[in-house]
């Protein structure tokens, strides 16, 4: 394949702007790759001819090209994902109704067709017209709480049915759930179809979900870091009260267990609570007496390891 | 990933909100509802780039789209049937794979001459 843009369109050095559109428009026919899925010669070609046109179809670029001041590798075209790259997977079924969105969604496959013929032949009386109904697909918006806790939501699908949604407890974000028969009616004595509703979680403020474990960031004082004290920490089902050890730094970890997501019965996930001392906005008189008197008194270097290890 | 009307004009640069909606309304894609509007992923995406390919770089006729879009679902779909009875047969003891096979270039072949003959 030629480096040469020119080349790869087949027009001359001196064509129109006009030319090298229409030259482009001939190529992207023949070689579209979503028209010729899995043809990795095709989909080579055709790149070469995007990147071709991208550069050419341009009079600016055309013109740097043209003086030398880029050369063709210079314009790197965003690799892009093609539909048939997405439309050869499972979620590709989505659209196999075709653009006419009939409403029916024939589940004929390779087998049902195979069947029908042999009915046919036998019996000429199958007549009758029976189609599952389309499935409908919805988006839900949940707050971190109702994802964590489970919760249920009423929706209006797009028929403007309204339907009960129960999101079961610890649902992840992007998760999909599959409500059996709640999609478009069938037709005949054919099945509705089902409603596939993804959930997306909104992040929250102050948890953050690893897994089935929650973690939170506490902030203390620093008398509370020095002499420990029992303090209200939120957890998702509501504040319980922790103790905080003597003596502990900040990004000290204290585990409450259970208090992460609970799925269905069995094990449920931990809070992690990290520490942060945090100091008031105005240190005033006495707080800098007690660090003065602290500092002449006492020889502590937090920093000695680090020396030690750099 | 998960993307509303606004977020996608902005993704795919050829494309326009009002075109966006008409495509929507003819069916043509088909994203997620939500109570904030229609919501679109990689897929609808993807789908969305070949419709201005289509229209845009090969300038095919707006009453052109639906035929040619039934031609492309068509094949994606048995392509994905071809790609699981594949699966399936790679699935079966070694003669019953080679059976198969067998018969279907016997077929194959067959077809193409018949065809070739005409």
């Amino acid at each position: 394949m030629s480096d040469d843009p020119y080349k790869v369109l087949g027009v001359q050095k001196t064509a129109t702007q006009a030319e090298i559109k229409k030259a482009y428009r001939a190529l992207a026919k023949k070689l579209h790759p979503d028209l010729h899925p899995g043809d990795s010669g095709k989909m080579a070609e055709f790149q070469a001819a995007s990147a071709a046109n991208d550069l050419l179809s341009d009079p600016e670029k055309r013109k740097r090209f043209d003086d030398g001041e880029i050369d063709a590798s210079g314009q790197e075209r965003q690799e892009r994902q093609f539909y048939h790259q997405y439309a050869n997977q499972n979620a590709g079924r989505r659209y196999d109704a075709g653009p006419d969105m009939g409403g029916f969604d024939d589940q004929s496959d390779l087998f049902s067709e195979l069947f029908r013929q042999r009915q046919r032949s036998g019996n000429a009386s199958g007549q009758e017209f029976h189609a599952r109904g389309q499935d409908l697909r919805y988006h839900l918006d949940v707050d971190f709480i109702d994802a964590a806790l489970g919760a249920k939501r009423s929706v209006t699908m797009p028929d403007g049915k309204g339907i009960e949604i129960s999101v079961p407890p610890g649902i992840a974000d992007g998760q999909t759930l599959r409500l059996r028969g709640k999609g478009a009616p069938g037709h005949g004595q054919g099945p509705s179809g089902d409603a596939f509703v993804t959930v997306s979680v909104r992040p929250h403020p102050v948890f953050v979900r690893e897994g089935d474990n929650i973690e939170v960031e506490l902030p203390i004082t620093f008398d509370e870091a020095v002499l420990g004290a029992k303090i209200e920490v939120p957890t998702i089902s509501g504040a319980v009260s922790m103790t905080i050890p003597k003596g502990v730094s900040s990004g000290h970890r204290l585990r409450l267990k259970g208090k992460g997501i609970t799925k269905g019965k069995g094990q449920s996930g931990d809070q992690f609570v990290r520490l942060k001392i945090v100091l008031p906005d105005k240190i005033d008189k006495q707080l800098e007496e007690l660090a003065t008197r602290w500092r002449d008194q006492i020889s502590f270097d937090p920093r000695e390891d680090l020396r030690r290890k750099t | 990933m998960s993307f509303d009307e606004r977020m996608v004009v902005a993704r795919v640069e050829r494309l326009n909100l009002r075109e966006l909606r008409i495509w929507v309304r003819e069916g043509w894609v088909r994203p997620a509802h939500s109570e904030a509007g229609p919501i679109f992923d990689e897929l609808d995406i993807a789908r969305i780039r070949l419709l201005c390919d289509l229209k845009k770089d090969m300038s095919l006729p707006t009453d052109a789209l639906p035929v040619v879009l039934t031609l492309i679902d068509n094949l994606h779909q048995t392509r994905r049937e071809l790609c699981a009875l594949t699966e399936a047969l790679e699935e079966q003891p070694e003669g019953v794979r080679r059976t198969v096979i067998t018969k279907f270039r016997a077929i194959h072949s067959n077809v193409n001459e018949a065809s070739g003959d005409q």
